[in-house]
């Protein structure tokens, strides 16, 4: 009888701990992935969006990945993989890499619409232990740079759009201070030299294959955000960064004049008097010449995109009213949405452009 | 009976290494790798290289890394691969006014000046992410990561790749993958 007794419960304890490790095994039901590919100055922005976005939807796994703009599409459109969600630095990029662009075995472009969404502008990054912080402001600025003893942080202008922006800030700047020679002073000289051509409408500015300052007194690295590690440690006194990155990361920030700072719509005009023109070819894909114009974030849903609902109800959610309390929390400038071509608009979005977001 | 049953069972043991030591055998080795190198000279000079003549070159193995734009470490790994200054050796060398262009079949290329070539790349340490001192540095050709043929992902076949003694992390745009040209130019 005993016996018997300690056999039956063996036996529920045994189907007690199968069941369990059953259910363990099954695990809950398997979210869904919605990736969000975006340039790295977004990332803050968007790194909050993804936790409210998944709040609002618990079975929902949004995965951002920030990289280069140019990168972000690549990854489309070049290494084929599948992405919910472009989101870049320069709206440009997306017609010239995607429209253009077939997906593989079919006639189809990767994206026949855009969406501008976002701005910002360029300055100068310091901290408090930067040296002459107490005398620079909009009007000197580039003669404090200009010094001997102050060492400037630039991004690589062949490697980050921050690079040829800040370029252009500088060249821009001659015509609006009246001092042609503030491009080469603030720079110094590069070994091959950066050389400007210029007509009566436009400049050029030719950036050679190798970005090499002949001194120590300008510091080149592959991207702004580099940078942000000198100012922090004093390995440099001032970087050209863009607003929202510096503001992000509590560094001091001064805004220069909406006539060179590429974040005006209404200077476009002036922004158009020079473009940066890269002297080799990095991506077989790109278009090596950037005009100066203001800066404009675009986001599109590529057309092989895993799961376009989402994607859809993703910038939905990014343009609505907790998109735009993110972003403003983060620094960053929302645009009034709008459409390049939007009669190809997915039809919820499209209300929403109409709409103004 | 007792000494028939150890006999089946060392027979089924017997043949069941067997089974797992010809999986091993014919798993585990690398499937053939139909892959191009063209190296070009400042004079013109070409040279094909398919990857089983570079695997034959004399080798380095080093340790080093990279990081995204937006700051994710990876790395650093064990890897093996030809010296860049030795593969451009073949076609007439690099010379201190020249620039060594690297590109991929994906339509990617980064240029190199000398001085980068002969150690002047900036190194990042892995944990913190800031700049690094670093002292012998090589810029490789790599085959191998961790002791196995790379990964299509890490660039299969050939990836270039930043390392040197104190398995420090450079920016990601160096490590090009999937290389099949290497260009030595002339600045002048």
């Amino acid at each position: 009888m005993i016996r018997r007794a300690g056999i039956v419960v063996i036996s529920i304890i045994a189907v007690t701990v199968l069941a369990a490790g059953l259910t363990a095994c099954a695990g809950a039901p398997e979210k869904i992935n919605v990736r969000v590919l975006c340039a790295g100055s977004l990332m803050v922005p968007l790194n909050n969006l993804e936790a409210a976005f998944e709040a609002r939807h618990p079975d929902i796994d949004v995965l951002t990945e920030g990289h280069g703009s140019i990168q972000v599409i690549r990854y489309v459109t070049e290494l084929h993989e599948e992405v919910d969600v472009v989101a870049v630095a320069d709206h440009s990029l997306i017609p010239m890499m995607m429209y253009n662009t077939r997906m593989p075995d079919t006639d189809k472009s990767y994206a026949d619409w855009y969406i501008k969404f976002a701005a910002n502008s360029l300055g100068i990054a310091y901290t408090a232990a930067s040296r002459h912080t107490g005398e620079i402001d909009a009007s000197n600025w580039y003669r404090v740079l200009a010094r001997p003893d102050i060492k400037v942080g630039i991004a690589d202008a062949r490697l980050d759009s921050c690079g040829y922006r800040a370029l252009m800030v500088l060249y821009l700047a001659g015509p609006y201070y009246r001092d042609s020679s503030i491009f080469r002073s603030v720079l110094g000289d590069f070994d091959p030299p950066l050389e400007i051509s210029e007509n009566d409408a436009q400049a050029a500015i030719a950036v050679p294959e190798i970005l090499r300052p002949a001194g120590k007194k300008i510091v080149v690295r592959g991207s702004s955000i580099r940078l942000l590690a000198l100012l922090e440690s004093g390995d440099i006194d001032y970087s050209f960064e863009y607003r929202s990155v510096a503001e992000q990361h509590n560094l001091e920030f001064l805004a220069l004049p909406a006539e060179i700072n590429l974040g005006a719509n209404e200077m476009a005009d002036c922004y158009g008097q020079v473009i940066c023109r890269m002297d080799f070819q990095r991506f077989a894909s790109v278009q090596p010449e950037f005009a100066g114009e203001p800066i404009i974030y675009g986001a599109t849903i590529p057309a092989n995109a895993p799961h376009p609902a989402l994607a859809e109800e993703y910038i939905d959610f990014l343009l609505g009213d907790k998109g735009r309390e993110i972003f403003a929390a983060a620094h960053h400038p929302l645009v009034p949405p709008q459409a390049d071509r939007p009669e190809n608009l997915p039809p919820e979005l499209k209300t929403l452009v109409e709409n103004g977001g | 009976m007792g000494n028939r049953k150890w006999l089946i069972l060392a027979l089924v043991f017997g043949i069941a290494l067997v089974i797992v030591a010809f999986g091993y055998y014919f798993l585990d080795r690398p499937e053939p790798v139909n892959w191009e190198l063209t190296l070009v000279g400042k004079n013109g000079e070409q040279r094909l290289l398919g990857y089983d003549e570079i695997r034959r070159l004399p080798s380095l193995e080093a340790r080093g890394g990279f990081f995204t734009t937006v700051g994710v470490v990876n790395g650093p790994y064990e890897v093996k691969g030809v010296p860049l200054h030795d593969l451009c050796a073949l076609v007439g060398g690099a010379g201190p006014e020249d620039l060594v262009s690297v590109s991929a079949a994906d339509g990617y290329s980064m240029v190199f000046g000398s001085d980068q070539l002969a150690g002047g790349i900036e190194t990042y340490d892995p944990v913190t992410i800031h700049e690094a001192p670093h002292g012998k540095q090589v810029v490789l050709l790599i085959y191998e990561q961790e002791g196995r043929p790379l990964a299509e992902s890490d660039g299969r076949p050939l990836r270039l790749a930043v390392v040197g003694d104190e398995a420090l992390l450079t920016e990601g745009h160096n490590w090009v993958k999937w290389v099949n040209r290497i260009e030595v130019v002339s600045l002048d």
